[in-house]
């Protein structure tokens, strides 16, 4: 720390920067180039009606309940400090208006029926973590992926991950939803090597219905990243939903969109999955919309429309 | 697959494996006969009597011909010793093993020659277990499987043990080069003209003439066989009606009739001169050698005179998988045949790698090699690629390709280790750049080195007698010295300074078991043929077992479940003395227990929440540093009795698996019974839940190179090696893992069978990783549903 003198006092080091993650990931190997660690970090400003990540979406620990595992001892129950849980029909019971997602059930639980998700970590230790791997990104060109929920969300902390492995000569990619202030994004870029950028839909009206939010600050700082970072390589991403922006016309203007940002721009397209369902009864949330993920017929279809505009387009990232 | 091919290959389809009685017939008859003569020249003309009458046929098909058994896919009833007792005998009929009733009656009136006479390798070795220090030792088990008697050993019986005669002599990288272009007839002309001018000065001379006329007789014999099948191509050439089908077996007459005698002048002659070779010495493990490398001069002179192309020669290795998938072994009694998991075999081939000035050598042929695996889906022949930092990507990238297939191989070995391990005992780096591997990865200098005695050593056995105060709990019996009480160590240093104690006295068992077996091995088993194919052969004039060769590692001491060692110390460490969480006395009731009870419970729960090994975490990984290095350290100072000292291995087969049933339980949180690690590098089954490159940080901590081999068992789903990019990413981890050390890895990549096992038996494969969609996770962190499309998904990528 005292090697960097010229931070400013009473700032604090980017090593003491707080946040909140519920996962780091090694040997990441569909996040962006090479042999990759992604960080989630929690918390996201959108709230996709087909969201798999469901457990991102607020920035604070949440209980992760497997019913199935659950046995009713009641040993959770005993150590609530909010006395938020019951013990009913041979299962426990949370209320989660009560719950904080302190984490004394999860840690008596005999059967690892309760699991927190998301756990406070100083930039410095995410940083330790994901240096651990350097020798694989050296050789394979990887690095450090931070994605979410959506990092932006915790701008502070998100840049001073990107700022450690940056001053350790660590390659970094950011997964964005782009919903965040320009100011954000500047603050942060220089540290940056690789944008994953995803577009949902081009229609304000529509964004607005999936996602929950308007798509034009999205659509504006897609244009200032290509255009002020230069050097950054910028990918975009297309979640693939079917009936809800997987019409050929939408993903048409999209490719159309990221073609004038112009620059060779790469497009993943993403087939929509279902692997986040169970976590909504985990949350014991409302499920999420039964949709069937697109053929490969539909995909490879879309795929050849993306080219069709000039653009190189893959199917998955 | 050509069709030849797959018709060559339909016919492997079976269950059923009859058991000949031809070669032991044979070669009694022939040790009737020669009652009196030297071991090595006795075996030498029962070597020859049975080359000389055995049943020899060549099937529909076959390109490259030599059989072993008198029967297709037979295996030859072991021809040195007694046969197996009936319980044992009647288990192998269940397992599809037949033997006709007179043909059993047959080989149990030959019992009487061997029984009692000290003839077979167990009871010369039960000569010097009479004592309390090592008979109870070898009851205990240490080394994996205990004995029953004196007499018989780990189990009598075996089956299809090979040619070369021998039992306890498969790790021998022979000089398959000098057959190929120098001839077995010039072999014998030299031992010929070296018998002339011998003189009898010292015992050795005296030995050395006997060796020299068992060499003779011997290679005189293989040939007079290769002629043999050269008579019977010719004869059916004549009868054959197919046009295309007459003029290959015309060649394959010509061909027999100049190879193995006379040097390989073709591809296909040194793949035929390769064939006769290797039938000679096959065993259970009969290592193919740099096979890319010597083969190669073949390949690129057939290629400039349009001999053949691409497709003939990868037809030909195609064949030669056939003919291994031929070849079948089955010894020893129940426990022995666990330890092997039933026919296992190890012929590995070696591929890549540099040559003496360090170049890379990666030719067409290692490609070949990989494309007739892929493409021919047969267990066995396995394939290891060497790499170095200049190992093509088109070359790793192939091989993962092959990987991706499920068939779990090539495995994958790094130079760089591999080598400083034999500059570390003084072999030049020139020399120790042509390294190859016999049996699963045990380094071999062919021609220059062999391996016999490689036992496999229950550590966590050695860990439960120190936490006994050196009593085996099962007899009471005092076995080990007496290092103190558990109760009474007042630090973990106190702890790790009584295992290793009793870990140096019982490797020292171990060495002298060693010793016995080396011993009674060259008394019993000279073998001419393996002899004459080693480096100086005619002019040292000594049997393979019965010289110190150029780089000794005759005799490996090889440890079985460290890892699990590692992980109980590190929980003992944390619980006991860090933490102290669970008291001394508590611990040693609740392991006594296993673990039953609702305390005892509690503290496994603890245990089982400890650091582990495998997760990249400092605190478990230096203390499974530690304790390798007690075994790399101990191990050298044991001489063998074939010269230099024992070295350190670590493999462990599949003997984590009846080494775990007789274990109790372990402060690692395993319970009496389980399984123990797999290899040497790998994490405990499912302990390792921080993905692969905290698997291999673990891996690097340890030091690798004292190691003649390690072996590391890394499990993947087939998603994780979907596109090419995968496969560089892949590439670029086992790069890295070598770079820091590492020696071998490989990888399983795991389908539908294995995902619905792991839905219902999750505790064991928490390790699994599945590709999900954007990223990877843990199959079993995944809900009912979610596995349950994934599984349907692999499905449907297998139809695509």
């Amino acid at each position: 720390m005292q090697k960097q003198p010229s931070r400013k006092k009473n700032v604090k080091p980017a090593e003491n920067i707080q946040g909140f993650v519920f996962n780091i990931q090694h040997y990441s190997i569909h996040d962006g180039p090479g042999i990759r660690t992604t960080v989630f970090t929690k918390g996201c400003p959108l709230s996709c009606v087909w969201c798999q990540n469901p457990e991102s979406q607020s920035i604070a620990p949440q209980l992760f309940f497997t019913s199935e595992k659950c046995t009713g001892c009641g040993a959770c129950a005993a150590v609530c400090p909010e006395n938020a849980i019951t013990i009913a029909d041979g299962k426990s019971r949370t209320n989660r208006l009560l719950c904080k997602g302190a984490g004394q059930c999860a840690a008596v639980c005999p059967n690892e029926a309760r699991n927190i998700m998301g756990k406070q970590m100083t930039a410095g230790e995410v940083f330790k973590d994901v240096n651990a791997d350097a020798v694989f990104y050296k050789r394979s060109g990887g690095g450090v992926t931070i994605s979410g929920g959506e990092p932006l969300a915790q701008p502070d902390f998100t840049r001073a991950i990107f700022r450690l492995c940056k001053e350790a000569g660590l390659a970094t990619a950011l997964d964005t939803c782009g919903h965040a202030k320009w100011d954000i994004f500047k603050s942060l870029l220089p540290y940056v090597d690789v944008v994953l950028y995803d577009f949902k839909h081009l229609d304000i009206g529509a964004h607005w219905e999936l996602t929950g939010v308007s798509n034009e600050l999205i659509l504006e700082n897609a244009g200032r990243i290509t255009r002020e970072f230069p050097g950054i390589t910028f990918v975009a991403r297309i979640p693939v939903v079917p009936s809800c922006n997987d019409d050929k016309e939408n993903i048409s203007r999209t490719a159309q969109f990221i073609k004038e940002l112009g620059k060779p721009i790469k497009v993943h397209l993403l087939p929509y999955h279902r692997l986040g369902e169970t976590k909504y009864e985990r949350l014991e949330k409302p499920g999420t919309l039964k949709i069937t993920p697109p053929t490969e017929a539909h995909m490879e279809e879309l795929r050849r429309l993306v080219e069709s505009l000039g653009l190189t387009a893959v199917i998955g990232g | 697959m050509n069709r030849r091919i797959q018709r060559l290959k339909q016919r492997l389809d079976t269950d059923v494996y009859p058991i000949c009685v031809e070669k032991a017939c044979l070669v009694m008859e022939a040790y009737r006969q020669s009652e009196g003569d030297p071991a090595i020249l006795r075996r030498a003309k029962a070597t020859a009597h049975y080359l000389d009458h055995k049943t020899i046929f060549i099937e529909d098909d076959e390109l490259i011909v030599g059989n072993f058994a008198c029967k297709p896919l037979g295996l030859e009833a072991g021809s040195l010793g007694p046969t197996w007792d009936k319980e044992n005998l009647d288990e192998l009929r269940k397992q599809g093993l037949t033997l006709s009733d007179e043909d059993e009656t047959l080989l149990r009136s030959m019992d009487d020659y061997w029984k009692g006479k000290g003839r077979i390798l167990e009871e010369r070795q039960g000569q010097f277990y009479d004592d309390e220090r090592l008979w109870p030792f070898i009851q205990s088990g240490i080394l994996c499987p205990p004995w029953q008697n004196k007499y018989e050993g780990r189990g009598l019986g075996a089956a299809g043990v090979g040619w070369g005669l021998g039992v306890g002599q498969s790790l021998i990288i022979v000089d398959y080069a000098l057959v190929m272009n120098y001839g077995l007839n010039q072999i014998t002309r030299d031992a010929a003209s070296e018998l002339k001018t011998l003189r009898y000065f010292s015992s050795e001379d005296i030995k050395k003439a006997d060796f020299l006329r068992s060499v003779i007789i011997i290679n005189e014999a293989l040939v007079r066989l290769s002629r043999r099948y050269a008579d019977l191509a010719g004869d059916m050439a004549r009868k054959e009606t197919d046009a295309t089908r007459k003029n290959e077996l015309k060649m394959i007459a010509e061909i027999c009739h100049r190879v193995p005698g006379e040097p390989a002048r073709t591809f296909r002659e040194a793949m035929q001169s390769f064939w006769f070779t290797w039938c000679m010495i096959a065993q259970g493990t009969t290592p193919g050698g740099r096979f890319d490398q010597f083969m190669y001069p073949f390949y690129t002179k057939d290629k400039q005179e349009a001999r053949l192309n691409d497709e003939d020669v990868l037809e030909l290795l195609e064949c030669l998988r056939i003919k291994v998938m031929q070849y079948n072994f089955v010894g020893g009694g129940k426990m022995q045949r666990n330890k092997w998991a039933g026919m296992a075999r190890w012929h590995n081939w070696v591929i890549g790698g540099v040559n003496a000035d360090g170049e890379d050598v990666t030719n067409e042929l290692s490609y070949l090699i990989l494309e007739a695996a892929k493409d021919c889906r047969t267990p066995h022949h396995t394939i290891t690629v060497r790499v170095h930092e200049k190992t093509p990507e088109a070359l790793m990238l192939k091989a993962l390709e092959v990987v991706k297939t499920g068939i779990g191989m090539p495995a994958f070995i790094g130079d760089k280790s591999y080598i400083q391990y034999l500059m570390n005992h003084g072999v030049s780096l020139r020399e120790a750049r042509d390294y190859a591997l016999a049996g699963c990865l045990d380094l071999n200098l062919a021609g220059k080195s062999r391996i016999s005695a490689i036992g496999m050593f229950i550590v966590p056995l050695v860990f439960e007698i120190t936490m006994n105060n050196g009593v085996d709990w099962r007899t009471g019996r005092q076995l080990g010295p007496k290092t103190g009480e558990f109760e009474s160590f007042r630090a973990f240093a106190d702890v790790m300074k009584a295992f290793r104690e009793q870990l140096a006295y019982f490797m020292s068992l171990a060495a002298e078991e060693h010793n016995i077996l080396l011993r009674a091995q060259t008394e019993l088993f000279p073998d001419a043929f393996h002899s004459c194919l080693m480096d100086n052969a005619i002019k040292e004039g000594k049997d393979v077992l019965d010289r110190t060769m150029p780089f000794e590692n005759g005799s490996m001491l090889n440890p079985i479940g460290m890892i699990n060692v590692a992980d109980a110390m590190t929980a003992i460490k944390k619980l006991v003395f860090d933490d102290k969480k669970v008291a001394k006395k508590e611990m040693k009731a609740a392991l006594d227990a296993d673990w039953q009870g609702d305390r005892y419970q509690q503290i496994r729960k603890m245990c089982l929440a400890a650091p582990k090994y495998g997760n990249g975490d400092s605190y478990a990984d230096t203390i499974a540093r530690e304790v390798y290095q007690y075994w790399t350290d101990i191990a050298v100072t044991f001489p063998t009795a074939w010269g230099g000292t024992m070295k350190p291995a670590g493999i462990s087969i599949t003997s984590h698996v009846p080494a775990g049933s007789y274990t109790g339980a372990t402060p690692d949180g395993r319970c009496a019974g389980e399984t123990l690690a797999d290899g040497t590098m790998s994490a405990a089954q499912g302990r390792d839940t921080n993905g692969p490159t905290a698997l291999i940080r673990s891996a690097f901590t340890i030091d690798q190179i004292p190691f003649q081999s390690t072996l590391l068992n890394v499990k993947f789903h087939p998603s994780a090696l979907g596109t090419t990019e995968d496969l560089k990413k892949l590439s670029a981890l086992i790069k890295t893992y070598f770079e820091f050390g590492g020696k071998h890895i490989q990888f399983n990549v795991v389908d539908r069978d294995m995902l619905v096992e792991a839905q219902k038996h999750p505790e064991k494969h928490r390790d699994l990783i599945v590709r999900v969609a954007g990223y990877s996770a843990y199959f079993i962190s995944l809900g009912k549903a979610v596995q349950d499309e994934i599984i349907g998904r692999t499905e449907y990528a297998k139809t695509a």
